[in-house]
């Protein structure tokens, strides 16, 4: 039997960073894990997915972007098998990394699946181990939907959908969320026949602004994904050559061919897992654990963090909370207390927010907005890129100028976003934004002057003077 | 040969400890790793091992004693194992080199330290009333185990964990501050779900300064109790001032910002905090340093007992010096023919029981006051200083001065204006009951827009009052008499008589409209039928 300070249940980004700073903290730390170290994140989610959707993008451009630069390709060949290598050697070297962090920190690591026996005591196996504290952070799973059972060899979850080792011919994806679109759009790259069947009137619905979902959805077109929207897919069957998908769009079924059926619906948290309830932890009725703002539980030494303790359901948020989590155990005072999470989609162009869309700023009482886009086709260095498609969106409260939300469709989004996150904790105004000066040439720069033209007057698109004849600052 | 055995390391910033208890005396033999002393750090209560065989011949330090890491703690004479060891010139080291291994398990005592929680904002001590739990107690996790008195309320402070009560540490009357340990619970009791205490941990034998990391376990962890509430997103902090606000304990909801478009500064969240982080030392909250504190010097020989100002009394004493001093008072009196009023609630005695309650004249008083302040609004404003303005109230939170054992409370009936003479009633039986007994929350003695008070139920014709700042106005109410009146046709009557009294801050209320407002609520008073023509 093992004892230890602190348990940490799952060893994805919640998970690992909140072993690593539990020992920080002088604990004795026990992780246990089932799978790989790194979790779905470093193994069979965000990171071998942004390999491949590296690789299509290098691919796509270097058949669409690159002639415009006077290079020549005569023949450009795909070795996926290589590429699958590669891109299982990236998860590698991440997981190992963890491995290493873990045994630097002196953190031992328990290899299997823990079932709680009461609110102080698990097994691992044949295993019993004892904690003082607790950290579930087991996170979720690909929702199955009825008539689509997972095989992972030809009905693909994201997990299978990354561990392909061809490229399909026929894709249907059914679901035109973040993940879906992601992986549809690094199929399509590599030359899929890709139909992306959404139950709702728009792709990324609710997730993002709805103007930078429509830039990526036109983007899919123009490459050849076909998007069908209001789309309810009832069920497959398995023909000679591959499968039928039937599918209802606006009370009409039609069939779908398709050689590889993905299906990327969402995620459920695990809560129905480990025999929760035998430590006394309260599971809501969609399985997400129950926690406070210091994502304590119902039992006051087990804490849950990461996707089984809510939304959004991604990993940064729940690293946050795993340093949040050690430290709370050490006694220090902490909340969750962060006023966003940024949110990154990697289509293409990629998707990025921080702080609320306008639909959210208006249920949150800011009646007053000022709105603005800037375009990334104004910017210098995203001319020289080959890269003009999207915009950097500003809102910002008219009254006070305090930024309240920036949407990126573009370009390096995802690496734009963190300056936006910044300026929203430490309660920006669009004038912090746009006095602050940014280097030129710089995708960056697009962040200065969307402010600038939230305030009226960016200098590289011609704008109208406000209804007052001034702009918001001068 | 005489070894000196110093205090190893304790753990990650720990510089010493407490000696709590020693575990051998002068003559006792001592082999390798036996515990030898107690000490209590500010983390965890650890057993120092001896890192050699030997005998002890002098122990350097009393129990309670505060020992530093690395001074010697006792001197050993070696016994006959260690004769071969080289020349003492490093004697703790010279065991060491023949022991196999250089750390060796150590226990934590199985101690479960509870921690006087953050009992509010501003709110650093208290005073213990009251023990409810005894040593050998079985204490569960949220089981209250003292009554604490702070200057704003009595409060029962809440076990974070479970266990045994080993020891208490304070006594009844004792001031604690927050984050103190009140007392200790040993973890050995077969308490389901609580945390166990973390029992062993390594630290270092020999005497050198090899770090060791002795774990906080759950004994010293947060408890429950969650302060300040995270702040609401549209308070503007940075990050990093949040944090700050969490750690010092100040609810970021109530800070006015002084930056840019009412972003709260560190200086706004230190101001907040008030005086107590600048000067942490202090030993109680202070006044405003503005004001004198003369010292009373006594005669010689005089019969006389100190005890010191504190908890409710410390606070009336600030609060009425503070009012005094930043409010010019005048009192208006004047005499009201309740004959009627008298008449009135006799008749609805009977209501009343039968509704479980019991009418008093207060009631009337706050219904004809609410009336009266509604042509009068200065008299439930306040005066922002700072901002240089007056503020109008558009509530009516009436406090009411209630004499308690421990002194003079205000309980507030919250938006009287849209209770019932009533509801008035039962709220001012229970407050009353509840202010008595030190039950009263925080929240229920904040915010009165004016107070009432009826000093006179005891005695005495006039009074006056100190107003509770930042309210502009006391209402003074007295007892009732029998009065020989005069009439204006030359008839003499008996008539029922009650004095008011309206003290007003001068600044605000002139004294030509105090005479109105007192008048116009007399008006009301003497007929209760016109309270009526205000009801809704």
């Amino acid at each position: 039997m093992q004892k230890f300070d602190v348990v940490v249940i799952g060893s994805g980004p919640g998970g690992y960073v909140a072993a690593i700073r539990a020992a920080q903290l002088g604990f004795k730390v026990g992780i246990i894990e089932k799978e790989a170290l790194g979790g779905v994140c470093l193994n069979v989610g965000c990171i071998p997915s942004k390999a491949l959707i590296t690789a299509s993008h290098h691919w796509h451009r270097a058949h669409h972007d690159f002639k415009n630069m006077g290079f020549i390709l005569k023949g450009l060949d795909l070795d996926f098998k290589k590429l699958l290598e590669w891109k299982n050697s990236v998860s590698g070297k991440m997981s190992s990394g963890v491995a290493q962090l873990l045994k630097g920190n002196q953190v031992t690591v328990i290899k299997g699946e823990a079932q709680f026996k009461s609110a102080t005591e698990l097994t691992v196996g044949s295993e019993t181990i004892q904690g003082t504290n607790f950290i579930v952070a087991t996170g979720s799973r690909p929702i199955q939907i009825p008539g689509f059972t997972f095989d992972e060899v030809d009905i693909l979850s994201s997990t299978g959908a990354l561990a392909l080792d061809h490229v399909p011919k026929r894709v249907v994806a059914i679901g035109g969320g973040y993940i879906g679109l992601e992986i549809s759009s690094y199929l399509r790259k590599f030359g899929s026949e890709v139909t992306v069947v959404e139950a709702q009137s728009t792709v990324l619905a609710g997730v993002v602004d709805p103007e930078c979902a429509q830039v990526v959805a036109r983007k899919l077109e123009k490459n050849g994904a076909q998007l069908l929207m209001n789309a309810k897919a009832k069920g497959q069957k398995k023909t000679k050559d591959g499968y039928e998908v039937t599918v209802e769009v606006d009370g009409k079924e039609q069939i779908l061919k398709a050689d590889k059926i993905i299906v990327t619906v969402g995620r459920r948290p695990n809560g129905d897992q480990m025999n929760l309830k035998a430590a006394g932890i309260q599971v809501d009725d969609r399985g997400f654990v129950v926690v406070d703002a210091q994502r304590r539980t119902s039992q006051k030494h087990i804490f849950a963090i990461g996707d089984i303790c809510g939304q959004p359901m991604l990993a940064h948020k729940a690293s946050h909370e795993g340093v949040l989590v050690a430290e709370v155990i050490k006694g220090h005072n902490r909340v969750y207390d962060a006023k966003t999470v940024p949110a990154v989609v990697f289509t293409d162009p990629e998707i990025a927010s921080a702080g609320m869309m306008e639909s959210e700023c208006r249920a949150k009482g800011y009646n007053d907005l000022l709105i603005s886009k800037f375009p990334f086709a104004a910017n210098g260095r995203a001319v020289s890129m080959q890269e003009t498609e999207g915009f950097v969106k500003m809102i910002a409260d008219k009254k006070t100028h305090i930024l309240l939300g920036v949407h990126i469709v573009g370009p390096e989004a995802s690496n734009l976003i963190s300056e936006a996150a910044l300026a929203i904790e430490m309660g920006a105004r669009l004038e912090d934004v746009a006095l602050t000066i940014h280097p030129h040439p710089t995708l960056g720069e697009t962040m200065m002057e969307a402010a600038e033209a939230t305030l009226g007057h960016a200098i590289h698109i011609i704008q109208k003077p406000l209804t007052n004849g001034k702009s918001a600052h001068l | 040969m005489a070894t000196d055995v110093k205090l190893p390391e304790l753990g990650e910033g720990v510089t010493e400890g407490e000696l709590l208890k020693w575990l051998v005396k002068p003559g006792d033999t001592v082999k390798t790793d036996q515990s030898i002393a107690e000490i209590m750090t500010d983390k965890a209560t650890v057993e120092v091992p001896s890192p050699m065989n030997g005998v002890v011949k002098e122990l350097k330090y009393k129990v309670g004693e505060i020992v530093k890491v690395e001074s010697v703690m006792i001197t050993l004479e070696s016994s006959g194992q260690t004769t071969t060891a080289p020349a003492a010139t490093k004697p703790a080291a010279s065991t060491t080199t023949s022991a196999p291994a250089t750390k060796a398990p150590v226990s934590i005592g199985a101690t479960l330290n509870v921690k006087l929680p953050e009992l509010g904002e501003g709110v650093s001590e208290g005073e213990l009333i009251k023990w409810l739990v005894k040593p050998g107690d079985t204490v569960k996790v949220d089981q209250s185990v003292a009554e604490i008195m702070t200057d704003k309320a009595t409060v029962e402070v809440p076990s974070t964990v479970a266990g045994t009560v080993s020891e208490l540490m304070f006594k009844v009357g004792e001031i604690i501050k927050v984050e103190n340990i009140i007392l200790k619970l040993s973890g050995s009791g077969s308490v389901a779900s609580a945390p166990a205490p973390v029992q062993v941990t390594q630290v270092p034998v020999a005497a050198t300064s090899t770090p060791a990391k002795i774990p906080a376990a759950g004994a010293t962890q947060a408890g429950p109790i969650l302060y300040p509430p995270p702040a609401d997103f549209k308070v503007l902090a940075t990050p990093s001032t949040r944090r700050l606000a969490r750690e010092l304990g100040v609810d970021l909801n109530g800070v006015p910002g002084s930056g840019l478009a009412g972003r709260v500064t560190r200086d706004d969240v230190m101001s907040a905090k008030g005086p107590k982080t600048s000067a942490p030392q202090t030993t109680h909250i202070s006044a405003p340093a503005s004001f004198p504190k003369p010292a009373y010097v006594s005669p010689a020989g005089a019969q006389e007992e100190r005890v010191p100002l504190l908890g409710v009394r410390k606070k009336i004493a600030e609060n009425l010096q503070k009012a005094k001093q930043i409010i010019p008072h005048f009192t208006l009196m004047d005499e009201a023919d309740v004959t009627q009023l008298v008449g009135f609630r006799e008749s609805l005695k009977e209501a009343a029981e039968k509704a479980g309650t019991k009418v008093t004249y207060m009631p009337f008083v706050m219904k004809a006051l609410i009336a009266t302040i509604r042509e009068f609004p200065m008299f439930n404003a306040s005066i922002d200083d700072a901002a240089g303005e007056i503020v109008y109230k558009k509530y009516f939170n009436i406090g009411f001065a209630a004499d308690t054992p421990n002194g003079l409370l205000v309980p507030v009936i919250k938006q009287a204006d849209q209770k019932t003479i009533m509801d008035l009633s039962k709220d001012i039986v229970d407050l009353s009951t509840r202010a008595r007994d030190g039950k009263l929350k925080l929240d229920e003695m904040k915010h009165a827009t004016i107070t009432v008070t009826n000093i006179g139920s005891v005695g005495g014709t006039y009074a006056t009052p100190v107003i509770n700042h930042p309210e502009v106005a006391i209402f003074g109410m007295y007892k009732i008499s029998d009065k020989l009146v005069l009439s204006p046709d030359g008839k003499v009557s008996v008539r029922k008589v009650m004095n008011f009294t309206v003290t007003c801050d001068h600044r605000l209320i002139d004294g030509a409209v105090a005479a109105r407002f007192l008048k116009a609520f007399i008006n009301r008073i003497q007929n209760p039928g016109v309270l009526m023509l205000d009801m809704h």
